[in-house]
């Protein structure tokens, strides 16, 4: 890579096939340390699919990913959770049957350090209150904006360094979404995390994001500022509801 | 009547071992263990060669029995039921699979040990009395062994990294995926988690009714009563199942000629999953 100066986080030239089908096709990323940026587009798109290329849950037919300097795509999924990726899927998927002290717990699962897991436990709980209030609850119990704000804290608990949300508002109350976007945002300034947000709600996204890239039919169709994507004629009219 | 509930409380422990076993298997890859039976009594069958054939004791046996047929299972894991989840896309294939490991083990087990029942003398002589009941020490030594069993694999299932991984891969794989778990070293680890009590609670019955190399069958249709009855994947509704078999038998034996109890255990179980297909604590859904 010399000459070229690496951005923290990279995909170059991703590309998934289902079964032989295209699912994206020479998607490429970049931004910084400490950014939030957005993926949204139609469903089917490829948004989902690029977090999942990502984090190694599908295999790249080509491309590569880069972060912190390291290129991670050869590494096995639990590996990349080790070095600090982690993702909430989409549909939240709680362990539904575990308390939801054990799912937090769950989220520490690959770390080394774990001396600091049950300070970094209370650290959590202090961000969600709520979550502390249901602690030994069956986190199949809970609503969905509690499960959505259950994974969040769970992935916070792998200490990431790069968090890749996967359609958190989905099927939520626009209170509620107001709720996990505000979240985003304290969690991106507070911690200074860098933030992927995959989201089909876009004015959130593009409002919660600095940077954001459009998908259309598996391709990157247009990338900028959030700001100037909010604003482009285009994007307003697709995905803006005009 | 005192003796009915002694000997039902031994029943069920040493039935938990193997309810508790063939559920980990089940919850965790969701793969009926149909060679449950034959690593029990593989599990047994090495517990008389050590103790018998070579004069070794009963703690080695036990212990022989328990990290062998772990192996074993964790073997047959890897080797073939991952691959064939892998590759296949209906579940019926690794039920198959288990069927043929079934027959695979038992007749390797009948051309090493033969046909012949094997038992071992008891470790502990004496009896207790209880009340108007007996108490062979032997027994108690198995309930004992069974219930510190039955206790510590609750404790790791529950209070552990690698047992709260378990319990995350049974419910969601892709979740537990992306919480960094190797998802085929745990489903491993937990195969032959689920063998070993089998093969432990072979070795500990062999103490008190001996063992052939054709009981398996017999011992998974057991064990499948008790997960039916109690709630297929579930723990507490495996030791649920336990106890409600242990007694049903106890009860069985003491009132009727030996045939008719599970005659009746089976009718009993017909009218129930009539009113009630997904057991007492199973989930409709599955």
């Amino acid at each position: 890579m010399a000459g070229t100066s690496m951005r923290y986080f990279e995909a170059r030239g991703l590309t998934v096939n289902y079964d032989r089908v295209r699912a994206i096709a020479d998607v490429n990323l970049a931004f910084d340390e400490g950014q939030v940026a957005s993926l949204i587009g139609a469903n089917g798109a490829g948004k989902s699919t690029t977090l999942r290329a990502i984090t190694g849950l599908v295999p790249l037919a080509g491309g590569e990913v880069w972060f912190d300097g390291a290129r991670i795509d050869q590494l096995p999924a639990p590996r990349r959770v080790e070095i600090g990726v982690a993702m909430v899927p989409e549909g939240r998927r709680v362990f539904p049957q575990m308390s939801v002290r054990d799912n937090l717990l769950m989220g520490a699962y690959a770390r080394k350090d774990r001396g600091a897991i049950a300070s970094d436990l209370e650290r959590i709980l202090v961000r969600f209150p709520r979550l502390k209030e249901r602690l030994r609850q069956g986190a199949g119990t809970l609503s969905g904006g509690e499960q959505e704000m259950l994974v969040i804290g769970r992935a916070l608990m792998s200490k990431p360094r790069l968090l890749l949300l996967d359609e958190p508002s989905l099927g939520l109350a626009p209170l509620v979404v107001r709720d996990i976007a505000r979240l985003i945002i304290e969690v991106n300034r507070d911690e200074g995390m860098s933030i992927v947000l995959v989201e089909q709600n876009s004015r959130m996204a593009l409002r919660v994001s600095q940077y954001g890239y459009v998908l259309e039919t598996g391709r990157v169709a247009l990338e900028g500022p959030s700001d100037n994507l909010l604003n482009d004629p285009k994007v307003k009219e697709l995905y803006l509801g005009g | 009547m005192e003796q009915i509930l002694v000997n039902g409380a031994i029943l069920s422990a040493n039935y938990a071992l193997i309810a508790l076993g063939i559920t980990l298997i089940f919850g965790i890859m969701n793969v009926l263990n149909f060679a449950h039976g034959q690593m029990f009594m593989i599990g047994g069958l090495i517990v008389y060669t050590v103790c018998v054939v070579f004069k070794l004791p009963y703690a080695v046996g036990l212990l022989a029995a328990a990290v062998i047929v772990g192996l074993i299972g964790m073997l047959l894991e890897r080797t073939l039921f991952q691959r064939v989840m892998r590759i296949s896309s209906r579940e019926e294939n690794t039920m198959l699979l288990a069927v043929g490991t079934a027959l695979l083990l038992e007749n390797i087990a009948l051309y090493v040990f033969g046909e012949k029942q094997r038992g071992i003398p008891p470790m502990v002589s004496g009896v207790y009395r209880l009340g108007s009941a007996f108490l062979p020490a032997n027994r108690l030594l198995v309930f004992a062994i069974s219930l510190a069993l039955i206790a510590a694999v609750l404790l790791f299932v529950n209070f552990t990294r690698q047992g709260r991984a378990m319990r995350a891969l049974a419910q969601d794989r892709t979740a537990t995926m992306l919480m960094g778990v190797d998802v085929n070293r745990i489903s491993m680890l937990g195969f032959g988690l689920g063998a070993a009590l089998a093969g432990i609670a072979g070795g500990l019955l062999i103490s008190v009714s001996g063992v052939n190399a054709g009981i398996g069958t017999a011992i998974s249709t057991k064990a499948f009563i008790m997960i039916m009855i109690g709630g297929a994947g579930v723990i507490g509704g495996a030791l649920l199942g336990a106890v409600a078999l242990g007694f049903a038998e106890a009860i069985g034996y003491a009132l009727f000629p030996g045939s008719v109890t599970y005659l009746l255990i089976f009718t009993a179980l017909i009218l129930f999953l009539l009113i009630r297909p997904q057991g007492i604590m199973g989930k409709p859904w599955g």
